[in-house]
């Protein structure tokens, strides 16, 4: 019963935590003058971003003595489903990672719960250098739309995909890196021929939809970009491009491309069987680099997605300033050393992909082709950001629409399933 | 007249021993569940100011086709988590009570029993996280295992295709639910007059017909207070479903605690979420009350 009455009763538990949040907050605290930075983020202490971030609190300390950095690792879902409610209590931290986007960072923003941080930027230089494709994400409009003229984060990091794949496998089978979408598609029909499933793909999550979003992109230009995610203009899921993407992503599940039984599939899953060998390519974010450079048995590399001219990426998650933030000085002076070319270069070689780095800092080869291919996207405005963007709850829905395509359902009704919460998220 | 005011106060004597549950039920029932009523009627993205909208979420809702096929769903979820483990659970006490207890001693029937209550202990996660890898379709162990025994050909995605998605995800909540209906039927059981199965016997009864009219009607109230349980339960189904498939696939799955779930914290559409969660709160509120009447009833007549 106590379940089932759910909703406000969440939110009152919820809230009723984050007030107990408060009162350890203060006693951890001290006196609120300053002597301590609490900082919140979700990333692995293994990935790039946990490996450099940890380096700028250990840099922040020796360079603020008598503060101490409060760090608290928190899950992307959990600062996901409960931010609104921490960041409009009394316990928020001074600085958190926060996601980028309409429905994540744009709301809050509107809401008036994250400090409008324009002048920082203006006055410590961030805006310098950070390229204008990357900058979209930190900036809303009043209606929390991304792209507008005042920052509400600042993103430290960025990612896009690319096809990872493993380079013994296309030794054996006598298969060359395609440059093409035609010798990529060879290449798929290579693999096939030999009995095996090219594309590791995971249809439970974020994957599926990734494949559509791309080969979507293949066929669209700037103007369609910014139509579907910060509507400027009207998205017609009957277009041909959205059209080519969905039919052609059916046709791949047909032809054996993608396995049909990857509908139950998580991203996870996917992503291990990958590392483990079983198939030859997987295309995905950059995200999964560390983890394969440690865990694969083979020899591998990545290359961009063959004659894409725009791909899925963005700046990364970003730092954002809580209204509530008690030391927001502080907490500026935290993002500035994440931004410091030292760490940058610390984030690029432990795999991430860094903005602000020196390039020529970047000396693990596969890394340095990482932040080069990044770099060629970012300065052509190539990046299309993520499908599920424009509307709240579009994730789940690309999720069960793609489940059904892989299950046989046509084309035109998953793309008007699409449309139609699409329609109902834009903003009122 | 002074024994019917003493009689008064003596049945009122109780009262101040309710105040603290009425307290609790008040603050964590009561209070929410007003408030979510009260957020039902509104827009509301979680934070800010919600809007009024009266019951603009209640006419959608009456419209919305996902809506009404994660109810449809619910409906054999209440098969999986109530209807199945009761039957089922009713059969395997009758046997160790009856069989093994009798034939090979209470501690056999004892073993047997904790073994069987094993997946209740288990938290739901933790069961439905293995129960996925075990159904998964590459190198899952049940198509290996189908493989193995020259089955290949049923090898499947369980969870990923429609037609058997939701029956998998049925499965799996027998397997976790039958421990409870057992040991409550069990302990049921205890009290019933060995001397009634004795006699059944002795008149030549088989085992079908002694757990046909001589265990089931002797364990009628714990049926029932099962059923209205596992039902409410059944109804309340989230975990199972929120680690095995989220819904999915393609909406395959939903249910409507789930889809309130998507619209409080995918959506941030806290109204509508709301609307669903106090849909569902009166069909249980309503259900229980059909249950306890039909509860009531049916001990009155056997008074």
């Amino acid at each position: 019963m106590i379940k089932r009455v759910t909703g406000a009763a969440l939110l009152a538990v919820l809230a009723a935590g984050s007030q107990t949040l408060v009162a350890c907050g203060r006693s951890d605290n001290g006196e609120p003058g300053g002597k301590e930075l609490r900082v919140w983020h979700y990333e692995a202490p293994e990935s790039g971003m946990g490996v450099a971030w940890n380096e700028a609190i250990k840099e922040f300390e020796a360079t603020h003595p008598g503060v101490k950095v409060k760090l608290e690792l928190k899950g992307f879902e959990q600062i996901q489903k409960t931010a609104p409610m921490i960041v409009n209590s009394n316990s928020a931290p001074d600085v958190m990672e926060y996601n980028k986007g309409n429905a994540t960072a744009g709301l809050l923003s509107k809401q008036g719960l994250l400090e409008e941080i324009t002048p920082e930027v203006k006055k410590r230089g961030w805006d310098k250098l950070l390229s204008p494709s990357v900058q979209v994400v930190a900036k809303y409009d009043d209606k929390g739309i991304m792209g507008g003229d005042k920052w509400y984060g600042v993103p430290t990091y960025a990612e896009y995909l690319q096809v990872y794949y493993n380079k013994d496998l296309f030794k054996k089978h006598d298969v060359q890196v395609p440059t093409t979408f035609d010798e990529f598609t060879k290449v798929l029909d290579a693999f096939v021929a030999k009995g095996i499933t090219p594309l590791a793909n995971g249809g439970a999550e974020y994957m599926a939809q990734q494949y559509v979003y791309q080969l979507a992109l293949d066929k669209a230009d700037e103007p369609w970009v910014n139509a579907f995610q910060r509507y400027t203009g009207k998205t017609d899921f009957t277009d041909p491009a959205w059209t080519y993407a969905a039919t052609t992503f059916a046709d791949w599940v047909t032809k054996g491309y993608i396995a049909k039984s990857s509908v139950s599939t998580k991203g996870e899953d996917a992503g291990v069987a990958f590392m483990s060998g079983k198939f030859p390519m997987m295309f995905s974010g950059n995200w999964w680099f560390g983890r394969v450079a440690k865990e694969a048995k083979f020899d591998w590399d990545t290359f961009v997605w063959p004659g894409a001219k725009m791909t899925l990426g963005s700046g990364g998650n970003l730092w954002v300033v809580p209204k509530g933030s008690k030391n927001k000085q502080l907490a500026y002076d935290f993002i500035d050393i994440t931004l410091q070319k030292k760490i940058q270069n610390i984030l690029g070689n432990a795999g991430g992909v860094p903005v602000a780095a020196d390039s020529s800092a970047i000396t693990e080869p596969r890394a340095k082709k990482l932040v080069d291919g990044f770099n060629t996207f970012a300065q052509s405005n190539g990046l299309a950001y993520y499908p599920d963007w424009p509307a709240p709850g579009f994730y789940d829905q690309w999720v069960s629409q793609t489940q059904k395509l892989m299950n046989g359902d046509s084309p035109q009704s998953v793309l008007s399933g699409l449309q139609k919460t699409y329609d109902s998220g834009l903003p009122k | 007249m002074t024994t019917g005011s003493s009689t008064g106060r003596h049945r009122l004597a109780y009262l101040p021993y309710l105040i603290p549950g009425l307290l609790l039920f008040t603050g964590v029932i009561g209070v929410p569940f007003l408030m979510n009523t009260g957020t039902s009627f509104t827009e509301w993205a979680g934070v800010g100011t919600p809007t009024w909208v009266g019951l603009d979420n209640y006419r959608e809702l009456a419209t919305d086709g996902e809506f009404w096929a994660s109810f449809r769903h619910n409906a054999l979820v209440i098969v999986g988590m109530a209807i199945l483990p009761t039957m089922i659970g009713l059969v395997l006490a009758s046997v160790l009570t009856d069989l093994i207890d009798r034939h090979f001693g209470p501690r056999a029937a004892s073993a047997l029993r904790a073994c069987i209550y094993l997946p209740q202990v288990l938290p739901i996660v933790i069961a439905g996280i293995v129960w996925s890898w075990l159904l998964a379709p590459e190198n899952g162990a049940v198509n290996v295992l189908l493989g193995a025994i020259g089955l290949g050909s049923l090898a499947h995605d369980w969870l990923g295709d429609p037609a058997t998605a939701l029956w998998s995800v049925m499965g799996v909540m027998v397997w976790i639910q039958i421990g409870f209906p057992l040991v409550i039927f069990m302990s049921g059981l205890q009290r019933v007059d060995p001397s009634l199965y004795e006699a059944a016997e002795i008149d030549g009864a088989s085992w079908a017909q002694r757990f046909w009219y001589v265990t089931i009607p002797q364990i009628r109230p714990e049926i029932f207070v099962v059923l209205l349980w596992t039902t409410i339960a059944a109804l309340k189904a989230f975990p199972h479903i929120f680690v095995l498939t989220r819904g999915g696939p393609g909406g395959a799955t939903n249910v409507p605690s789930y889809y309130s779930y998507v619209h409080f914290f995918e959506k941030t559409d806290v109204g509508y979420g709301s609307a669903i969660a106090t849909v569902l709160t009166l069909t249980v509120i309503a259900l229980t009350i059909v249950f306890l009447r039909l509860q009531g009833r049916e001990l009155g007549e056997e008074r």
